[in-house]
């Protein structure tokens, strides 16, 4: 009797324990990145940090606001592209995907998640990348090309398909099965009764769909939205090969660009002193921004409302 | 009022013809994806890949991947050890003892948060953690690296597939003289080993599927050993560097490793599929 | 008004009707009672063929509304569904406003017209006891009411369409009994212009409300009669044994 209760508190013991390695871990990254990006924030002030565009070796002069727009300008053109077409896909799963084929064309949606970013980045390099500088590149460039002012940010002015909008369509493509299966929980959520009463007033499938289904889960939809925008920021292996790590002012969609994983994949292993600080300040930045991602995107899912 | 019918369900008819088409759309990348890594990967693939260490290019059609194989095994199968475990138990903490304290909602965001940060963050500070201190690259912080991404995964299925247990199932064998650790081991684990087998699968998938949070730990390593403690190769990483080599041999062996790591992980992924099918509550 | 003519109904294989018929006589609450599975809710879901939205169902037989077979493979479910109105069981408001909510069935039928609009609406709610209510926050979620006006917000957006028959699947059940109340009063008013066929658990209601009752067991109907006779002098002995209490 007695020694069955001591099992059971030294199991409760043990359990307590694993559950606070996670919290040791987390907090771990956050004094490690603070501490190791502490010289560079001193060196050039935070703001002045998060505004410089300079990346100079030579002087040592390192600022984020290249990589940063990078990262923010890749993360929300394929966002652009990937949620019609997630939201699309949800729709077809919870409302139209006859029964007999639908685990099967879930399973394929979801295994999508599943393919490891390098793989995402090795086709993306060898052929997405010379399949949309072929057929796609052009295509916008002569629609859209020609307009005034914003018209040279379509021109191609690289070859190789190396730029941000080659990275930009990998992006939404790993992000298209997240943001679909989020949404398609949402959907599934919505109450049988509800679409019945939409349908029992003579709504068509549609209407029923766009009316009381969407805005329904209108939270959850923009929840998972959000949530897709953080792993478009954090994503490093696929956007390291595609965006090309350039460090120069950005004259189009077409040219490479800079993304704080781009270039943290590229530099890290070669940067010392100052240049390695000045990288542990970018991931802090990036953790900074994935953390209020996860906070707001948790928020919405649950229903809350933002205060 | 029909023209208006004939008119909306017109509109009907095309929304939803989009939205199949947007399905569509991700059932063709997915097989684009999974037919070119085939196909360049079959091309490349000989005994000599798992035979082999790589070659210089030119020498031998480049050589295989066979410390990469050892590395990548060993380093996935010691973060496993570390860290399955730990997230069992953690998220048992959370859906057991600690079901109705607070902290166990904190812990539950803080797992979350870890979770959901990039990987790369994580491999930038377990080098700063284990690398820079000790003198350089080893296979120890590439597997303390991959157990970090396998905890907060595993907590998080475990905590919520225990959760679906329902409560009168415990209350039932807690009545009739078991204790709380008793039910746990002999009631509460089995009848969920199925749900907890799908977070584990998934959670290894992911592990051995990543590549940045390995480059600035274990980095490369073109010797084979067996030891973890000097830089160690890995499919992933071998995958990322040869791609971007201008030598055709080399990028030959990062799609054949590609193939290697896709069939591995969407048979994971498959597995893990089956688990959840078999699942009881 | 609607002749249900050998009705039967199946779910995959199982055969929910048996050879329903039965006459919903023109402006009459006709209640459907029965033990729960007895088919009483299939029967009033083939008013509206509710059933065609999920697979693997199969009617037989007809059911004559205004002259037609509404079974019939050439009938438009969705014109057929602005005629024939359903209330749920439990209220089912849509995430908009009140007034959006009344006016979503006009607006499937392209009445854009705001002034057309505020009119019906405003009537719809009128007759659905609950303009005095809520005249002051139209724009309001409706996600907002209480239950009781939330079910009687959906009757009133079921009204605005100016259906001629009206469906109600057990709409009391998960009221409060002064809910329940409004809404019962509500029904009996109602008939003076519309049909209704209302499933229900209660038999008190049947008995205080309904002019015509139709007892269902085991997918077949018992017994169909003016109500006061089904409760005072029942035909059939399986009846008399559910209307005292003795079964179901």
């Amino acid at each position: 009797m007695t020694s069955s209760k001591y099992k059971n508190l030294i199991f409760l013991l043990l359990t307590a324990l694993a559950s606070l390695v996670i919290v040791v871990v987390v907090i771990l990254i956050a004094i490690t990145l603070i501490k190791e990006s502490y010289p560079a924030l001193v060196r050039y002030g935070p703001l002045k940090f998060l505004f410089s565009r300079q990346w100079d070796y030579s002087k040592e002069i390192y600022g984020a606001l290249r990589p940063l727009a990078g990262t923010v300008l890749s993360s929300f053109l394929a966002l652009a592209a990937a949620w019609p077409l997630s939201i699309g896909a949800a729709i077809f799963l919870t409302e139209l995907c006859p029964r007999r084929i639908k685990s099967v064309v879930a399973s394929g949606l979801e295994l999508l998640a599943a393919i490891p970013s390098v793989i995402y980045g090795l086709w993306g390099l060898m052929v997405m990348a010379p399949f949309l500088e072929k057929y796609v590149q052009p295509a916008i460039e002569f629609v859209l090309g020609d307009l005034p002012i914003i018209g040279s940010f379509f021109q191609s002015r690289s070859a190789g398909g190396v730029n941000l909008f080659s990275a930009s369509c990998v992006l939404s493509l790993m992000i298209l099965p997240f943001i679909t299966s989020l949404a398609r929980e949402a959907f599934d959520k919505t109450p049988p009764e509800l679409k019945e009463s939409a349908q029992a007033l003579g709504a068509t499938k549609w209407e029923t769909v766009y009316d009381v289904v969407i805005p329904n889960s209108r939270s959850a939809l923009a929840g998972a939205v959000v949530m897709a925008l953080g792993r478009a920021l954090g994503e490093t292996m696929a956007v390291a090969y595609l965006i090309g790590n350039r460090h120069a002012s950005l004259d189009s969609i077409f040219s490479p660009y800079a993304t704080i994983t781009s270039v943290m994949a590229n530099e890290f292993n070669e940067a010392e002193g100052i240049r390695m600080s000045t990288l542990f300040a970018l991931a802090l930045v990036l953790m900074l921004s994935n953390s209020v991602i996860l906070i707001i995107s948790k928020r919405l899912i649950a229903g809350r409302r933002i205060a | 009022m029909t023209k208006n019918v004939r008119k909306r369900r017109i509109k009907n008819l095309l929304a939803l013809s989009l939205c199949s088409l947007c399905a569509l759309f991700g059932l063709t990348i997915l097989g684009w994806i999974l037919f070119d890594v085939a196909v360049e990967g079959w091309k490349a693939l000989s005994p000599k890949l798992f035979l082999k260490d790589p070659a210089p290019p030119g020498v031998m059609g480049g050589g295989g991947l066979k410390s990469a194989f050892l590395g990548q095994g060993l380093m996935t199968l010691t973060a496993a050890v570390m860290g399955i475990p730990i997230g069992i138990l953690g998220g048992t903490f959370l859906a057991e003892y600690g079901r109705n304290l607070k902290v166990s909602a904190i812990v539950a965001n803080l797992s979350d948060l870890a979770a959901s940060t990039p990987s790369i963050v994580i491999g930038a500070f377990v080098h700063a953690l284990l690398v820079a201190p000790f003198g350089g690259f080893s296979g120890w912080a590439g597997s303390v690296a991959l157990a970090i991404i396998i905890i907060p995964l595993v907590l998080r299925t475990t905590d919520e597939t225990l959760r679906l247990v329902p409560w009168n199932l415990r209350e039932a064998a807690l009545s009739l003289g078991a204790s709380y650790h008793q039910v746990i081991w002999s009631i509460i684990y089995r009848s969920s080993l199925s749900g907890l087998l799908t977070g584990v699968v998934l959670a290894l998938a992911r592990a051995a599927g990543e590549t940045a949070p390995l480059l600035f730990t274990s980095f490369n390593n073109n010797s084979f050993n067996w030891s973890l403690s000097s830089p160690t190769a890995s499919l992933t990483v071998s995958i990322y560097q040869y791609a971007a080599s201008p030598y055709e041999s080399w990028i030959k062996l990062a799609w054949a490793a590609a193939l290697v790591v896709t069939v591995l992980n969407l048979g994971l992924n498959l597995t893990a599929r089956l688990f959840l099918k078999s699942r009881k509550y | 008004m609607i002749e249900v003519e050998d009705l039967c109904f199946y779910y995959n294989s199982k055969n929910a009707l048996k050879n329903v018929t039965l006459s919903v006589k023109e402006n009459c609450l006709t209640a459907l009672i029965g033990p729960s599975g007895c088919g009483k809710t299939t029967l009033l879901r083939c008013f509206n063929r509710m059933h065609d939205l999920y697979p693997n169902n199969r009617y037989e037989g007809r059911i004559v509304f205004e002259g037609r077979d509404i079974l019939d493979k050439s009938i438009d479910v969705i014109t057929l569904r602005s005629s024939v109105g359903m209330v749920f069981q439990k209220p089912t408001p849509f995430p908009m406003s009140v007034f959006d909510n009344v006016a979503y069935g006009l607006r499937l039928k392209k009445i854009n017209n705001h002034n057309v609009l505020k009119e019906k609406v405003e009537r719809a709610l009128t007759r659905a006891a609950l303009w005095e209510e809520v005249k002051d926050r139209l724009k309001e979620s409706a996600l907002g009411l209480s239950g009781g006006q939330q079910q009687r917000l959906v009757i009133a957006r079921t009204l605005a369409v100016e259906p001629k028959v009206i469906l109600f699947d057990e709409s009391t059940s998960a009221l409060d009994p002064i809910s329940t109340q409004k809404i019962e009063q509500l029904m009996v008013e109602l008939k003076n212009d519309v049909t209704i066929v209302a499933v229900t658990h209660n038999l008190q209601q049947a008995a205080r409300v309904s002019d015509y009752t139709a007892l269902m067991y085991l997918g077949s109907l018992i017994e169909y009669d003016e109500t006061a006779n089904i409760f005072s002098k029942p035909k059939h002995k399986l009846t008399e044994e559910y209307v005292t209490g003795r079964f179901g």
